[in-house]
């Protein structure tokens, strides 16, 4: 059953620096000038954090990842797997976007075979969330229907107030993780309601409809003009594909060393020409058709397979694509 | 804090890891395709391994990298598994480099199957070109060890030349099976050649199979497919009679890496055996 409670600041890094003597737990903290999620080292928690660079999906699905390795001692190949970690983990300050992110992927992970490296590490971590006070550079997190002010895709998800936090406590797992310590106060749910703040650059009203973008990715699939015309400026990079919470697209390869080996699971991306380059054919050699099934994937046919889109609105890929190319506009293209 | 690890749904089985198996054959097929007999390394496995026809495996050259093909013997002859390999990249190069004791990875069986409930007492139609008799081969032994079950079994299978015929052994053992019409063609013969000249869908609409009760399973390159298809239009066969597998780039094998997406299907899990009623109605023409 789900409660609330309040924390001071002073308390919340109490508490956080505690957990660490279980497990490892990792906040926001700038590093070269970005964000990411680093080792807890009883830092005051950044107020200027909006979001890490990277999605935390790497926590998750790692960008390289060994699996098993191989030895052949005296000519004798002897294969060893690589076990999933087991380690109590906690993340503090994810946003609701990227929480929501994992919970899509999980089926990707679970359904059919079940992925021993991407459940352990889900089922090992509890998730603390951050509400969002700002929006995002390029974000279209509402449109997508997240609410960056209150998720249930975590197991506490905290908000900022001016004492402090308040937190919602969703999961079993959540309430686990404040039991027995003095550092929460029990709060109610009016509390909790009446703590919502608007977001500072927020828009009034949303850019698109969902179901309707939706609807024109789905129709326009097979106009190829608009494809074309869309992924023109698209320069292959693969950065969105990178910077996606949702993207799940690997590779699988070897490192062979002398007398043993390791093969790997790594990101790869749909925007690489040789993604799906065979022998003596490449079904999207064409930069338009690798454009088209980015999009499709996400608004179209991942929804047929999980009833759910893999998009989060986060924005990422629009803040930082090098040629400024807006999905945003695209699906607008999609479905004026 | 609890332990903050709740009743955990995850498996212990590494997905990825193949199992040990090892090379008890190779067999020139032509100049640039081996075929591999291989076996469990591991006996209890060798007991409890099964598979169907038109399922596909993971084969890994340890330190080159791991490549999808076909598993081409019958189910209907467990005694080990066999897979052919056209040599043309990095992983088929390192697979033809190894020889008889050395051991290569095996992740499988994977995906769908031939519909055999759907097949039995029918007239069957094998059309394969090149390598792409490999899955068929699968089939038609299975078919073959359970003959009563089928009506009659034709089998035309053409490829460039006389030296790029694959499994001369099984064209020689069908071609004598009375209960079997085999037709082997090429497209340029040679001195010694004695069989057809022509290709495949020319030599299909020469012997003009009825379409009646029958069902035809083809297999090969692209453009055999699409020329072999309107022959068999022609000849009365409607899409759901025709059945194929369907070649994609593959990675994980099980539905995962993202890369054999055509529109929502996956080739790894929803195929890679269709029908060709179920093709034209794929929502994307990238395959």
């Amino acid at each position: 059953m789900e409660t609330y409670r309040k924390i001071s600041k002073e308390n919340l890094k109490k508490w956080l620096t505690g957990l660490k003597t279980q497990a490892e737990v990792l906040a926001p903290a700038k590093e070269n000038g970005l964000w990411m999620f680093r080792d807890f080292d009883g830092q005051d928690i950044p107020r200027s954090f909006q979001n890490s660079r990277l999605p935390p999906k790497g926590l998750f699905l790692e960008s390289l990842k060994a699996l098993f390795e191989w030895k052949s001692p005296g000519g004798s190949l002897q294969v060893h797997p690589h076990a999933a970690l087991d380690g109590q983990r906690v993340i503090f300050g994810l946003r609701a976007c990227d929480a929501r992110a994992l919970k899509i992927l999980e089926p990707v992970f679970a359904r059919d075979y079940p992925d021993v490296f991407y459940l352990r590490n889900f089922s090992r971590t509890l998730l603390l969330g951050l509400a969002c006070p700002v929006q995002c550079e390029g974000s279209f997190c509402g449109e997508m229907g997240i609410d960056a002010q209150d998720s249930t895709d975590f197991d506490i998800f905290f908000r900022e107030i001016p004492e402090g936090y308040i937190a919602r406590v969703v999961t079993e797992k959540g309430h686990a993780g404040i039991e027995g310590r003095g550092f929460f106060e029990e709060a109610a749910a009016d509390e909790w309601n009446l703590t919502r703040v608007k977001i500072r650059g927020g828009r009034e009203k949303p850019l698109f409809n969902l179901e309707r973008v939706t609807a024109g990715v789905v129709e326009r699939f097979p106009d190829e003009n608009l494809w074309k015309r869309v992924s023109a400026k698209c320069i292959n990079c693969g950065i969105c594909t990178y910077l996606c919470p949702t993207c799940h697209c690997f590779d699988l390869s070897d490192l062979q060393t002398r007398g043993q080996g390791v093969r790997f699971r790594c990101w790869d991306s749909c925007a690489f020409a040789d993604f799906t380059k065979m022998a003596v054919h490449n079904p999207r050699e064409e930069k338009w058709r690798r454009y088209r099934q980015r999009v499709s994937h996400k608004f179209n046919f991942f929804y047929q397979n999980f009833q759910a889109i893999a998009c989060v609105g986060c924005g990422r890929c629009v803040a930082h694509c090098p040629v400024n190319l807006d999905l945003r506009q695209v699906l607008l293209e999609a479905a004026p | 804090m609890n332990s903050i690890q709740t009743n955990d749904p995850a498996p212990e089985k590494n997905l990825y890891q193949p199992c040990l198996t090892e090379i008890i054959k190779v067999i020139h097929e032509t100049p640039d395709t081996k075929t591999f007999h291989i076996q469990f390394v591991d006996p209890s496995l060798r007991q409890t391994f099964s598979f169907l026809s038109g399922q596909f495996a993971e084969y890994s050259v340890f330190g080159e990298g791991e490549a999808t093909f076909c598993i081409s013997s019958s189910p209907t002859r467990p005694d080990h598994l066999e897979f052919s390999v056209k040599r043309v990249g990095r992983v088929t190069q390192a697979l033809h480099q190894l020889n008889q004791g050395d051991l290569i990875g095996f992740r499988g069986p994977y995906g769908n199957h031939f519909p055999l409930d759907r097949l039995k007492g029918k007239n069957l139609l094998f059309i394969g070109g090149g390598i792409g008799l490999a899955p068929l081969r699968s089939l038609i032994h299975n078919v073959l060890d359970n003959r009563a079950d089928y009506g009659e079994i034709a089998i035309l299978y053409g490829a460039r030349s006389p030296q790029d015929l694959c499994f001369k052994y099984d064209l020689e053992t069908w071609s004598r099976n009375p209960l079997v019409k085999m037709i082997t063609t090429v497209d340029a013969g040679d001195g010694d050649w004695k069989g057809k000249v022509g290709l495949v869908p020319m030599v299909l609409e020469e012997i003009g199979p009825s379409a009646d009760g029958a069902v035809a399973i083809i297999c090969g390159p692209p453009i055999m497919i699409r020329y072999t298809l309107k022959s068999l239009e022609k000849l009365g066969f409607s899409p759901p009679q025709i059945w194929t597998t369907l070649e994609m780039k593959m990675k994980c094998g099980l539905g995962k890496c993202g890369r054999c997406n055509i529109g929502p299907l996956y080739v790894c899990k929803d195929g890679p055996v269709f029908s060709f009623e179920e093709i034209r109605n794929f929502s994307s023409d990238e395959f």
